[in-house]
């Protein structure tokens, strides 16, 4: 699903993000990107959706070499590729009905459409109640629960949460993380940036661990070891 | 494509409303510069104007001696239409002549007992006489001087209006000039406007800009919004313009159509006949002026 082919990314003050990195995520995989602050796993982020570009090297997602990327095709890409940031990127003057609606607005998506599908989103994210409230009404744990419905309202084949529970308590982390294995077990690939050891630890899942751009340890059922 | 017409538009309508102090002056600016440039445009068609009115005035009267026969002075006018300088000859007989005068002052009291008290008529024929050009009226009296009719005219009346065309001219010339200067300070202030209003657009809506991007839309849904912002910018000011203009032409008409009394221009009836043209003038300029600046302003801040 997502491959990284000896990914080199070298920054312009010539700083590291990866150095012939190579990581293949197959379709319907949980898998964690571990790793410290500035190791290179936003980088790796970054790169799936095209908002970074490979020194050396080729990213495949989807089937699709996305390494030269024309910037017309990025929005296609990114229509494929869900994102859920620590920041949730919400926008506070609209409702979470509309905050998720947006997302299929901006896209040309009919309105007919747009009807049916929201309220689907809202019921996989569990804020169907919530609908009418704006984010200041809402806690880190049900705002991240917006982003992820908006990151999903594409119908992505991958999710790509990019320290999704930085900014939440351990009770709104935890059940950050069970949404994306409720996600991930509908059949979407997930790829989870995260540096929270006890998340990671829980998760049982597969582990990929980063420092200073290479890859140091992927274990399939691993524990956050660095 | 209409779903995402309507979305661009109604995204270019809340921009417009957020910010819509900015938007009050951006268009005033707007509106002030069409205003100017059109200002400048009326002026310099005043003056053509006026201008041709004057020089429409410059002729060349022969007034021939009393007694002198009919047929004479008729020849006299077939030479002078015979040369190439002259363009029109109009040929006053006495009873013409005495006519036009009585007609002229038909409120003048005195004139008209002191015509009433002559027994014949004391007015001579004579030939008007026009040229191409301003500058051919010395050669056609040279040439009339020095022909066998030139002993048929008492007298020869030259009104010079050279000077007074020359001094309109550079009047003219110095207004246009001024106004143009004018206009580009303000083209200038507008694009400089224009751009800074797009600019505080993009800053204002950067977080829907970038959750635009993160979410798939296209670069032409994320830029046409801004676009369609200016394009709303051009339209607004260009009917601010016209209705500023129109106020002006229909006020001022009756004085410069005074002006122009005997000639063939009336500023209403030219501002009527060419509302369209010049309202469709001042949207283009107005379009190019915002769409431009504004695209200017989306190159520079808006990466998508």
């Amino acid at each position: 699903m997502i491959e990284f082919k000896k990914v080199t990314k070298i920054y312009s003050d010539q700083t590291y993000a990866a150095r012939d990195l190579s990581l293949l995520i197959r379709p319907g995989e949980f898998v964690s990107i571990v790793g410290q602050s500035g190791t290179g796993k936003t980088t790796l982020a970054k790169m799936v959706i095209a908002e970074e570009h490979p020194t050396r090297g080729q990213v495949v997602v989807g089937g699709w070499d996305i390494t030269n990327i024309k910037p017309a095709d990025v929005p296609v890409l990114r229509r494929q590729v869900g994102v859920v940031f620590q920041d949730f990127k919400l926008l506070p003057k609209k409702t979470v009905y509309e905050n998720i609606k947006f997302a299929l607005e901006v896209c040309g998506v009919e309105q007919r459409k747009i009807d049916a599908i929201v309220p689907q989103v809202l019921k996989v994210v569990g804020l169907e109640e919530k609908r009418d409230k704006f984010p200041h009404q809402l806690s880190g744990g049900q705002q991240q629960r917006v982003a992820i419905g908006r990151a999903l309202v594409h119908r992505p084949k991958v999710l790509l949460a990019d320290e999704p529970t930085g900014s939440l308590d351990t009770i709104n982390a935890t059940e950050i993380i069970e949404l994306l294995l409720k996600i991930n077990t509908l059949g979407t690939t997930v790829m989870l940036v995260t540096h929270n050891k006890e998340i990671v630890d829980r998760l049982r899942r597969r582990v990929v661990a980063i420092d200073d751009g290479v890859i140091i340890s992927d274990q399939q059922s691993g524990k956050y070891n660095l | 494509m209409l779903v995402t017409i309507i979305r661009t538009s109604h995204f270019a309508f809340q921009h417009f409303w957020r910010n819509l102090w900015i938007s009050a002056i951006t268009i005033f600016i707007l509106t002030l510069t069409l205003f100017i440039v059109s200002l400048v445009g009326s002026l310099n068609l005043l003056a053509g104007q006026a201008i041709k009115a004057v020089e429409d005035k410059v002729d060349i009267d022969l007034y021939f001696k009393q007694g002198t026969d009919e047929a004479d002075i008729l020849k006299a006018k077939v030479y002078v239409e015979s040369l190439p300088e002259v363009s029109k000859v109009r040929y006053i007989s006495r009873d013409e002549a005495l006519e036009s005068f009585t007609a002229t002052h038909t409120d003048d009291p005195d004139i008209q007992a002191a015509l009433a008290e002559l027994d014949s008529n004391p007015l001579p024929a004579s030939l008007s006489v026009q040229a191409n050009e301003l500058n051919q009226y010395q050669a056609i009296i040279t040439q009339f001087e020095s022909s066998e009719y030139d002993t048929l005219v008492e007298d020869k009346n030259f009104s010079d209006h050279q000077a007074v065309i020359d001094r309109l001219s550079g009047l003219t010339k110095r207004i246009y000039q001024g106004g143009l200067i004018i206009s580009f300070i303000f083209v200038f202030i507008s694009v400089v406007m224009m751009y800074n209003t797009i600019r505080v657009a993009i800053y204002s809506h950067r977080e829907e800009l970038g959750i635009m991007k993160l979410v798939g839309a296209t670069d032409w849904f994320i830029r046409a919004p801004f676009i369609i912002e200016s394009v709303l910018y051009a339209l607004l000011s260009s009917i601010l313009a016209m209705s500023i203009l129109s106020v002006i032409a229909f006020s001022a008409a009756p004085y410069v159509n005074a002006f122009f009394t005997g000639y063939d221009f009336s500023l209403d009836l030219f501002f009527v006949t060419n509302f369209w043209i010049i309202a469709l003038g001042q949207f283009l300029i107005s379009l190019i002026l915002a769409v431009g600046s504004s695209m200017l302003s989306i190159g520079r801040y808006l990466k998508v």
